[in-house]
């Protein structure tokens, strides 16, 4: 909300300068986001009277203006098509900073000294735009007759404007008498009331009727004669710009003054052009559609208040009138709709037809039906006042529930038991006064009780912590200490899944590659984009099966690639590894986030925390020490086979694995004691392609599902004793047909080996002509050790022939000498 | 033939000096004390002397072989030394250029910073939980005191999730975790909540759809709002700075009454007044206040004897404020040399 500094300083008198104004409200709850300064730049702009205009000799759209402002008389070169003589207009003197008249964009320049056609102008005419005060560049701005000649504009004009932002609780401060209140039981200031209209009804009742109780509690019309559709007086007019709102006529601004005033919106009919010259505020029949006066035809759902003459609708009951029924050139006699809407019913509404208005705005936050009086009574003596000749000719009340002030009760106790700290007796019901909550101390059994009663414009309060608020906030939270919490200390337990987390983006982090976060939401072009064929998506998300039922989807998505919750962390890991290969050579990265597996029904998703690695471009970029190479499955198998016995994973094996997203060769399932927790594989080169990356580079991911894997229990560590006998390190090669697994022929000499061999290490593979065609030579160097004794030559020749005897039965192998 | 000793003594030990590495000494050594070497043979020409000369001459042979040997110990050590200076010499390398790293990666700045105020909180007792991101309306509105149909709703402009019976939202807060931890839970409670929120938002440079939240909450008997502000401020002394100062200021948060909004000092102007500060002096980092009664109540807490505070704050704000992040963008739609920058976070 825009609050004129200038207006709430007539509300409330104060000395406090506008920044400590500022400071005050926004620690109160009023929180002030900017102040703007009109008029800042406006040191050599100054009043003027237009006392002649002489024609331009050498053209024909501009005239020469004599423009009088104190000592100065000057001659202004205009095309202004509105300047004539007699008028008071604000004069720029060379050296004024003005905002360009022709940019789009707010411009400062500065006003030089020209001449225009042969005519040298001694200064400018400013339009509002020029100002700053408005985009009207049509012509220039025109102040009233009674402006003072040839003082500075900002004397005139100039004001601050608090940037208020109102939060949603906050109806009883969404008005300039509102914010005045509060500045005034801040600063301990009475508020200077404006004049009200002595009013009561008259004439027939009923000229306004309520068809709905249940949306309109409260309807209050008046007809005023002899009015007309003049412009507002300058003041008016002026308030109205420096809150944002455009001046109409003098009958509509009258209603948009009052609003402001007094935050409650009101809207003036043109009388005659109501069918039966009255009004009601019903539902919308159904089908029934209304232009709105923002020329929108719309159709009103049976849901929608409506304010209707006795054939239709006239007006979308507290958002928007009709065009029909507005004031034009011809109204002579207005009825004045003012009521009280129900805040539900105005916001479902205005959500319906995307109109948030001023009013709206207001009605939302649930207005207190005893200010329709009040604002009826502040328009009708603006009416008057504008219009001294105009009449009250009817006035009708419809409220049939009146709302009355409510009582709270707050124990004297509950402020420390909230606070932590407690303020004297004076002065918690000096606050009290102050707010207008005519507090009472009543003694209820061995308990003092503060009693308050509460306005009914204050519907924001409602239980006995709101007032221990209002306390605390005017006196202050500056008055509160800074302690830290007693009472009892209760153990701090660490989630294992979190452990796990960390410790996997720690270990990950090690290894090298670097943490990414991505938006968890897909697309199906997405899902279809993990098919080699893109043509349906796949039966396999990553380590996930797809579900039966559908995907977790958004009703109304930011973009509609972002419609869906991620089943698998794979495509948002492409996603990213496309987007990090256009700037980097090598791409390591890895995201601990979850998957949302649709559970179907209304049933919440199950979210597993997942973790997805993907390698990309080169393993390592060409330096002194490292020729380039692509990346490929073993360099992510062997960060999966660091990570996962860090993180107490033991018993890990990597079966070949068919996955529609994965090279069909170079894919692996991950599995962790018998149970598979997660894939592993290079990217098929159509799905990498898919999501962007170029054929020529190598893309490796894995995901691994760390509910999963938690759930089947991770190792502590265990220790066991260290031989001090030397170890002794023996070579052995195994020959086996090329089909083989190394796996299962590793597990074979590590069980030939026996318990004395302490590390078993595959480190060469042979083909060639050593060895026969279709076989493969495995090498192993195998590290021995006993607890107790050095080893005889004895046992070495012993397990060689054991190492021999098991990879023949259990691979088909046989151990070269 | 003691002038014939004498004369193999001179040869052998110029023969020796003049020895200057390693293969050029074993060749002296074999030539003069291997097994057929010139001592040896001299010690065989003692059947060629006379009888009475042979005690002599056999003490002059093995003296000159004691002599040989000590003189080449010592020579051996020389060239030794003499060979490893020069090798060290010859293997002289430039330190400056690069050496071989290892690669490291970087945690993601915000992962980083909810370890960072998660270990805060911990320190201060409090249990770090999480909770579904996929949630009931009815846990991230109704039972937080935001009715449907209110305005107060509008603050959080929500991400639905198709579902044919209850209203199932993306959070847009973690607040709903307070009313699942106080229904699986008893007073004392303390807890912070790290997680992911989602709202129907345009992006620009300080607002993403997707963000994250730590949520705080103690509920207890004597729990008051000046342990919330001792907390916070103890907090933010901890992240921001020890000379911090720190303010509340009245707000409004449906699910708290009453609600303030908790800022410190601005560490870029100290207090000046700033482009971060907006010239106010002071940076809000979040939301908190005492848990609305109505809260405690939706979940069965008595609210006469339980009381209880909840506050909310932004990770990626706070990443921003901390480092200077100039766009919140960099976070999910930057690149790794963005992320890179990180590395040096400090995490605990």
């Amino acid at each position: 909300m825009r609050v004129s500094v200038r207006w709430l300083r007539e509300l409330v008198p104060t000395e406090l300068s506008t920044e400590a104004i500022a400071e005050r409200l926004t620690l109160a709850g009023l929180a002030v986001e900017a102040i703007e300064r009109i008029g800042e730049h406006w040191e050599k702009i100054f009043t003027g009277l237009v006392e002649a205009i002489a024609p331009h000799p050498n053209a024909d759209r501009l005239v020469l203006a004599t423009v009088a402002a104190g000592t100065h008389r000057l001659t202004v070169v205009t095309g202004a098509p509105n300047i004539a003589v007699g008028q008071k207009v604000a004069l720029a003197l060379p050296g004024a900073t003005l905002y360009d008249g022709h940019s789009i964009e707010p411009r400062l320049m500065t006003l030089t000294p020209s001449t225009i056609r042969g005519i040298r102008s001694e200064g400018m005419v400013c339009s509002e735009k020029e100002l700053g005060l408005s985009d009207d560049h049509e012509g220039i701005m025109v102040l009233p007759d009674d402006t003072p000649v040839g003082v500075p504009l900002a004397d005139v004009l100039g004001d601050e404007v608090l940037e208020i932002e109102i939060t949603p609780n906050l109806v009883h401060a969404f008005s300039m008498i509102g914010i005045a209140r509060e500045l005034g039981a801040l600063t301990k200031q009475p508020v200077n009331y404006p004049a009200l209209a002595e009013l009561a009804p008259c004439g027939d009742p009923t000229l306004v009727a309520i068809d709905a109780s249940d949306l309109c509690a409260r309807f209050v019309g008046v007809v005023i004669e002899g009015v007309e559709p003049v412009p507002s007086p300058w003041w008016m007019q002026q308030r109205l710009r420096v809150a944002g709102m455009r001046p109409i006529n003098a009958i509509v601004d009258i209603t948009n003054y009052v609003m402001l005033e007094y935050g409650q919106p009101q809207h003036a009919y043109d009388r005659a052009r109501l069918h039966g010259g009255r009004l009601i505020a019903r539902r919308a029949r159904p089908g029934e559609t209304l232009e709105t006066i923002d020329h929108v035809h719309r159709t009103l759902d049976p849901d929608t208040l409506v304010i209707a003459d006795e054939e239709r609708a006239v007006g979308i009951a507290g958002i928007m009138g009709g065009r029909e029924s507005e004031i034009d050139e011809e109204t002579r006699v207005v009825l004045l709709e003012t009521a009280n809407f129900d805040m539900r019913s105005i916001r479902r509404t205005a959500r319906a037809q995307r109109l948030r208005t001023e009013a709206s705005a207001r009605f939302e936050r649930g207005l207190d039906p005893n200010l329709a009086w009040t604002a009826t009574r502040r328009a009708v003596m603006l009416f008057q006042q504008l219009f001294p000749q105009s009449r009250i000719t009817n006035v009708a009340d419809v409220y049939p529930h009146p709302r009355f002030p409510r009582q709270i009760q707050v124990p004297r106790r509950e402020i420390p038991r909230l606070l932590g700290t407690d303020f004297s007796d004076d002065e918690i019901l000096d606050v009290l006064h102050r707010l207008e909550l005519a507090p009472e101390v009543i003694q209820e059994g061995h308990e003092q009780v503060i009693v308050v009663t509460v306005p009914t414009y204050r519907s924001d309060l409602t239980i006995k912590a709101d007032i221990v608020e209002e306390i605390a906030r005017v006196i202050g939270y500056d008055k509160l200490p800074e302690r830290l919490p007693v009472g009892q200390t209760v153990p701090v337990e660490v989630d294992p899944l979190l452990q796990l987390v960390r410790a996997v983006q720690d270990t990950l982090v090690g290894e090298g590659l670097t943490e990414i976060i991505t938006y968890p939401m897909i697309d199906e072009a997405a899902l279809r984009a993990l098919d080699p064929a893109e043509r349906e998506a796949p039966n396999r998300y990553g380590f996930f099966a797809r579900p039966d039922l559908p995907l977790v989807r958004a009703v109304n998505p930011i973009r509609p690639e972002w419609s869906m919750m991620r089943p698998s962390l794979l495509p948002t890991l492409l996603r990213a590894g496309a987007e990090h290969l256009k700037f980097n050579a090598a791409v390591s990265i890895f995201e601990v986030g979850k998957v949302y597996l649709p559970r179907g029904g209304d049933q919440l998703p199950d979210e597993r925390r997942v973790v997805g690695c993907l390698l990309a471009g080169v393993q390592h970029v060409r330096d002194l020490y490292h020729e380039e190479r692509p990346v490929d499955f073993f360099d992510l198998k062997g960060t999966i086979e660091v990570l996962l016995p860090r993180v107490g994973a033991l018993d890990v094996t990597f079966r070949p694995l068919a996955h529609p997203s994965l090279h069909p060769g170079r894919a692996a399932e991950i599995v962790v004691k018998g149970e598979p927790v997660g894939v592993l594989g290079e990217v098929h080169p159509l799905v990498a392609e898919h999501y962007g990356i170029e054929r020529h580079h190598r893309v490796v991911a894995a995901e691994i599902d760390l509910s999963a894997l938690l759930a089947l229990g991770l190792e502590p560590i265990s220790v066991h004793p260290v031989s001090r006998f030397q170890p002794i390190e023996q070579d052995f090669a195994i020959v086996v047909d090329e089909a083989v697994p190394a796996a299962l022929v590793t597990e074979a000499v590590r069980l030939g080996a026996g318990p004395l061999a302490t590390n078993v290490r595959l480190f060469d593979v042979y083909r060639g002509p050593a060895i026969p065609a279709g076989k493969k030579s495995l090498a192993f160097r195998v590290t021995f050790s006993a607890l107790d004794q050095p080893l005889s030559d004895e046992q070495l020749a012993s397990i060689r022939e054991t190492i021999a005897r098991v990879v023949h039965e259990r691979v088909g192998g046989a151990l070269r000498q | 033939m003691h002038g014939e000793i004498d004369q193999v003594r001179n040869e052998a030990l110029a023969a020796l000096a003049a020895a200057q590495t390693s293969s050029a000494l074993a060749e002296w050594h074999s030539h003069y004390l291997g097994r057929r070497g010139v001592l040896t043979q001299l010690m065989r020409q003692i059947s060629q002397i006379p009888p009475t000369e042979r005690p002599a001459y056999g003490q002059a042979v093995n003296a000159l072989k004691e002599e040989l040997s000590a003189a080449f110990t010592a020579r051996q050590q020389e060239v030794s030394a003499q060979e490893l200076a020069q090798q060290l010499t010859a293997e002289t390398v430039d330190v400056t250029l690069p050496g071989r790293q290892p690669t490291l990666g970087t945690l993601h700045p915000v992962t980083a910073m909810i370890r960072e105020v998660t270990g805060i909180f911990a320190r201060l007792g409090f249990q770090v939980v999480e909770g579904p991101e996929v949630e009931y309306s009815a846990y991230a509105f109704d039972a937080l005191n935001i009715p449907q149909d209110h305005p107060a709703r509008d603050v959080w402009d929500t991400i639905y999730i198709d579902s044919p019976g209850r209203e199932i939202v993306l959070r847009p807060h973690t607040s709903p975790m307070q009313i699942r931890v106080m229904e699986q839970r008893q007073p004392p409670i303390r807890v912070v909540v790290p997680g992911r929120c989602y709202r129907y938002e345009a992006v620009d440079a300080t607002h993403e759809w997707h963000f994250h939240q730590i949520e705080g909450l103690a509920v207890d008997e004597h729990i008051t709002m000046a342990d919330l502000k001792g907390t916070l401020a103890a907090f933010a002394r901890q992240l921001f700075g020890q000379e911090r100062r720190v303010r509340f200021r009245c707000d409004y948060f449906p699910f708290v009454e009453p609600g303030v909004d908790f800022a410190i000092d601005c560490m870029f102007c100290h207090g000046e007044g700033c482009r971060v500060c907006k010239g106010t002096g002071w940076i809000e980092i979040l939301g908190a206040g005492m848990v609305h009664p109505q809260v405690l109540r939706n979940v069965g807490y008595d609210p006469e004897r339980y009381t209880g505070w909840a506050f909310g704050m932004g990770v990626e704000r706070l990443v921003m404020l901390k480092y200077g992040v100039p766009d919140i963008r960099l976070f999910y739609q930057g690149d790794l040399r963005f992320l890179a920058q990180f590395s040096r976070t400090t995490v605990w």
